[in-house]
């Protein structure tokens, strides 16, 4: 186990170092010089200038230039917002709670509801149940969850108004307490169905697939052989052997999420990380840009290492390896 | 009277619009305490055999007819409740695919427990896990293997585990399907004598199914040779392998194939298996016959049964 | 003669294939429908679908199909146009993807050694990274022309083929085959071109499909985010458009939102079919 875990360790490490590379790359490769894209306007003053030269070091060979935007990164700081003239950092950590709420929130409900159908359709395969929701897990998988979102608020915000279209709480009324998290949970629905629409699919399918093959597998005939019931067959033995695959694509599902979370933000103007990257693209605010993917890569890398932690504990072939 | 009489049975696949023969017309006793090896070719029908007298194939597509009596009761037809009750308890297999026949994140104890508790669901932990440990004990495993994984234990460990698991409720019947295949010679000729000696402690019979010729040769006393569903010839090994009466049963003794080589062409016979979902009207091996005369291309050969209850199905059976 | 015979006769297996696999049916036909939607769309367009007009968010109506948008510009003619936008995008993106997958996956799966652990390890980091986001952020820095959304899809996505055709290579290169290449003496790169990819394509065709539908898909998500390109129609530029018309022109961007999700839905449903001819243990049509 200690092996593979320093493997998945390393790998996270990589992924974090490849991101910061991708990230200084693009603020030299971009059209323009870093200058400008740095201070987010095209003629600076010489003094902007000049504290910015010093401080990434921009007169210094390449590499040194790296390593001194790796330091100033390991001190926590991502530089200024270009637009607010506010550490990005200060400006990402005051959105990263709605939309952990909204991302959170909708991958346990998708999981548990799409893993949930996904091994009762596997058990009545064939089932009416399981051609519908086959049929269904198409039809969402390809659907742009921008649009869905905006059906969703077509059909019960516009016409039906049961559901407020936009924001996170009423701003007229001035909820505090309960009143205030009943509030936000209202404004929560419809984004909420929609980031889990998007993704039941994935689970239920992956569910659906494992237990399928779970049960054709050979150890299934001894317990049967041997006169076990096929509900304890199934409860004991299936359930937990099918279940390992759904926490392996959980991690690389993260990573999905996040960015359907992001579109979904803007779609109800959920004030989150997702609306505040759209914000930072309209007013070319890159440091805040960058901000953003660079602490969405570390958040992912982390989680993923996270779950395979998780599998190690669950999967005994792992842990012995 | 036999413990174990198979009277007429068919198995038919149904797949995609086509009737796969399996199992045609098969009826064969086993006496208390016997040891038959069932051979033949793969798809033969062998295993399908074995695996349709527990109703272990899966029922949408296959359909099972005929008769397997087990001590009065028709295992075709008794209720699932009954049908459990006589698993493992009367009945045991060890499955072909031993690396994979328990589950491979459960410990092995806890699953051998487990289907220990089906039939003795009274017993206390402490003395399942003593009668655990003394049945690995039995087939030449340390204690130890009852808190270990699957994937911790060699081929030949996960083969013993499971002749453990076949004799935990000290069964009538052990089927074995092909149940030292997947092994070295060295393991399978220990286990086999392990194996012999262990039945003649318990008094089992034993089915065991096989392509080896030379497994039955040394463990078995009865054979029945199986070709494409059909049971061809069947009587006791030392009467068959001395004096072979039906020419696909001499094609196999001359073939021997190796140990590991099922998938092979057998040296001994030309040809391959023919299609078992289209009729047949005369002999089923005619087309590989080396001694086919005019009759088997028309007429079905009927079986004949002949000294010390040995069963023929050729048209020359008997004439030579 | 003999040849035109063996064609008929896979022509014969291929449709029957096709006819016993549910999706890939539905898939194709769908599919058809839209590429000669497409092909066609100068003869069935009504109305110049960049002509403004001044029957601004009209309702669908005789003269408008499926209504106008708030410039007045027919969703029906635009739906019409754009589905060429969301192929071209599709196709191409995907195909830089695939081609750049197998060639990376091939090597790295058929010289093995150094090369595969370093390939492979790339493959485990990008697997892991928020492709859409990098994708956002060059697009957001490079500008959002048509050629630099595909380009920037391509390269990004081209992990999951790599992984495929590494599967491959390993395995076909343990054939006999292949050995018997190697011992005439010809050369790796030979191989690998002529024998070990075209043996070893048909997983990446299946998901290079599939790709085709995650690439029309992130177009439109760029585009809805304003970062399409701005010379062409493009669906997710209608679904956009229609946002903020969403209480009294519903049609805008509910057409052009269905329009994605038919096109992505054919593609997704051909991919899947042809996985399910390669694992046929998951086939629901038994």
């Amino acid at each position: 186990m200690a092996r593979y875990l320093r493997r998945r360790i390393l790998t996270g490490i990589l992924i974090i170092l490849v991101s910061l590379v991708i990230n200084f790359m693009l603020i030299h490769l971009a059209p323009g010089n870093p200058i400008s894209l740095l201070a987010g306007k095209d003629n600076p003053s010489q003094e902007m200038i000049d504290a910015l030269t010093e401080k990434y070091g921009l007169n210094d060979p390449i590499h040194i230039q790296f390593i001194s935007y790796v330091k100033t990164l390991l001190k926590g700081d991502l530089g200024y917002s270009i637009m607010s003239s506010e550490p990005v950092s200060k400006l990402i950590f005051e959105k990263v709670g709605p939309t952990l709420l909204l991302a959170l929130t909708s991958i346990l409900l998708a999981v548990v509801i799409g893993t949930a159908s996904g091994i009762f359709a596997a058990r009545k395969r064939g089932s009416l149940f399981d051609v519908t929701m086959n049929g269904l897990s198409y039809v969402f998988d390809s659907t742009p969850s921008f649009w869905l979102g905006l059906m969703l608020i077509l059909i019960f915000a516009s016409k039906l108004k049961i559901f407020p279209t936009a924001g996170m709480v009423d701003l007229r009324a001035q909820h505090e307490g309960i009143a205030k998290a009943v509030d936000i949970l209202w404004h929560l629905t419809l984004p909420l169905i929609t980031v889990t629409l998007i993704q039941i699919p994935y689970y239920f399918r992956i569910a659906r697939a494992s237990v399928i093959q779970t049960m054709s597998e050979d150890f299934i005939t001894t317990f049967r052989a041997a006169g076990m019931k096929e509900n304890k067959i199934f409860k004991k033995y299936i359930f937990k052997n099918a279940i390992l695959p759904t926490i392996t694509v959980f991690g690389i599902n993260l990573a999905y999420v996040i960015s359907g979370v992001a579109i979904i933000e803007i779609v109800f103007a959920w004030p989150g990380m997702g609306r505040l990257m759209m914000t930072a693209i309209s007013k070319r605010d890159y440091p805040l840009l960058m901000g953003i993917y660079l602490i969405l890569s570390v958040s992912i890398a982390v989680c993923m290492i996270v779950v395979d932690l998780i599998y190690a504990v669950i999967d005994p072939r792992i842990r012995y390896d | 009277m036999a413990l174990l009489s198979i009277k007429n049975e068919n198995v038919i696949y149904k797949v995609k619009n086509k009737n796969i023969h399996a199992v045609n017309n098969v009826s064969f006793d086993i006496e208390p305490q016997d040891s038959l090896g069932i051979v033949g070719e793969s798809g033969s029908g062998k295993s399908t055999l074995a695996l349709s007298m527990l109703r272990l194939l899966p029922k949408k597509i296959a359909e099972v007819s005929g008769e397997v009596i087990f001590e009065d009761r028709n295992l075709l037809t008794i209720s699932e409740d009954e049908l459990r009750d006589i698993r493992w308890k009367e009945i045991s297999v060890v499955f072909q695919k031993s690396m994979n026949s328990l589950s491979p994140i459960h410990k092995i104890g806890s699953q051998m427990s487990d289907i220990y508790m089906l039939h003795n669901k009274t017993a206390s932990k402490a003395e399942v896990k003593n009668k655990m440990t003394e049945l690995l004990e039995l087939v030449n495993l340390p204690p130890r293997v009852y808190t270990m994984y699957q994937h911790e234990l060699s081929g030949g460990m996960m083969q013993r585990v499971s002749i453990a698991l076949s004799l935990m409720h000290n069964p009538k019947l052990i089927i074995m399907d092909e149940a030292t295949t997947a092994l070295d010679v060295i393991t399978q000729g220990q286990i086999l004598n392990e194996i012999k000696e262990l039945e003649k402690r318990l008094s089992i019979a034993r089915i065991m199914i096989t392509h080896d010729m030379s497994v039955v040769a040394n463990t078995c006393k009865k054979i029945a040779v199986m070709y494409a569903g059909y049971l061809v010839e069947f009587g006791y090994v030392d009467d068959v392998i001395s004096n072979p009466n039906h020419p696909y049963t001499r094609g196999l003794l001359k073939s021997f194939p190796t140990l590991k080589g099922e998938r092979g062409v057998l040296r001994g016979i030309s040809g391959s298996l023919p299609d078992l979902s289209v009729q047949h009207d005369g002999c089923i091996f005619e087309s590989r016959c080396p001694e086919r005369s005019e009759s088997c291309h028309k007429e079905k050969p009927g079986t004949v049964i002949l000294e010390n209850g040995r069963m023929v199905m050729c048209h020359s059976a008997g004439r030579r | 003669m003999n040849k035109s015979g063996d064609f008929f006769t896979k022509m014969k297996r291929m449709l029957s294939m096709i006819n016993q696999v549910r999706q890939l049916k539905i898939g194709i036909i769908l599919l058809t429908i839209i590429i000669l939607l497409a092909l066609f769309a100068p003869l069935i367009a009504t109305h110049d679908p960049f002509s403004l007009n001044d029957d601004m968010v009209n309702p669908p109506s005789k003269n408008y199909l499926l209504g106008t948008d708030g410039l007045g510009r027919d969703i029906f003619s635009g739906i019409l146009y754009g589905a060429r936008t969301s192929i071209v995008i599709g196709v191409v993106a995907a195909s830089i993807s695939g081609i750049v997958g197998t060639l990376i996956g091939g090597i790295s799966g058929f010289y093995g050694g150094k090369i595969d652990s370093v390939v492979s390890e790339i493959i485990n980091v990008f697997l892991m990274m928020p492709t859409f986001f990098l994708i956002l952020i060059i697009v957001a820095l490079f500008g959002s022309s048509m050629f630099n959304v595909m380009v920037v899809i391509g390269i990004t996505t081209w992990t999951g083929n790599a992984r495929l055709m590494r599967a491959q290579a390993l395995s076909l290169k343990q054939r006999t085959f292949v050995k018997s290449l190697e011992n005439i003496g010809e050369s790796k790169i030979k191989t690998l071109i002529k024998h070990i990819i075209p043996n070893g394509i048909f997983p990446i065709i299946a998901n290079t499909t599939m790709n085709i539908s995650e690439a029309i898909l992130t177009e439109s998500g760029l585009s809805f985010l304003g970062l399409g390109d701005p010379n062409v129609m493009s669906w997710g530029q209608m679904v956009y458009n229609g946002k903020s018309y969403l209480t009294n022109g519903w049609w805008i961007s509910t057409f052009s939102g269905a329009a994605i999700v038919l096109t992505v839905l054919a593609f997704y449903l051909i991919g899947d079919g042809m996985n399910n001819i390669l694992s046929p243990k998951l086939n629901d049509n038994k």
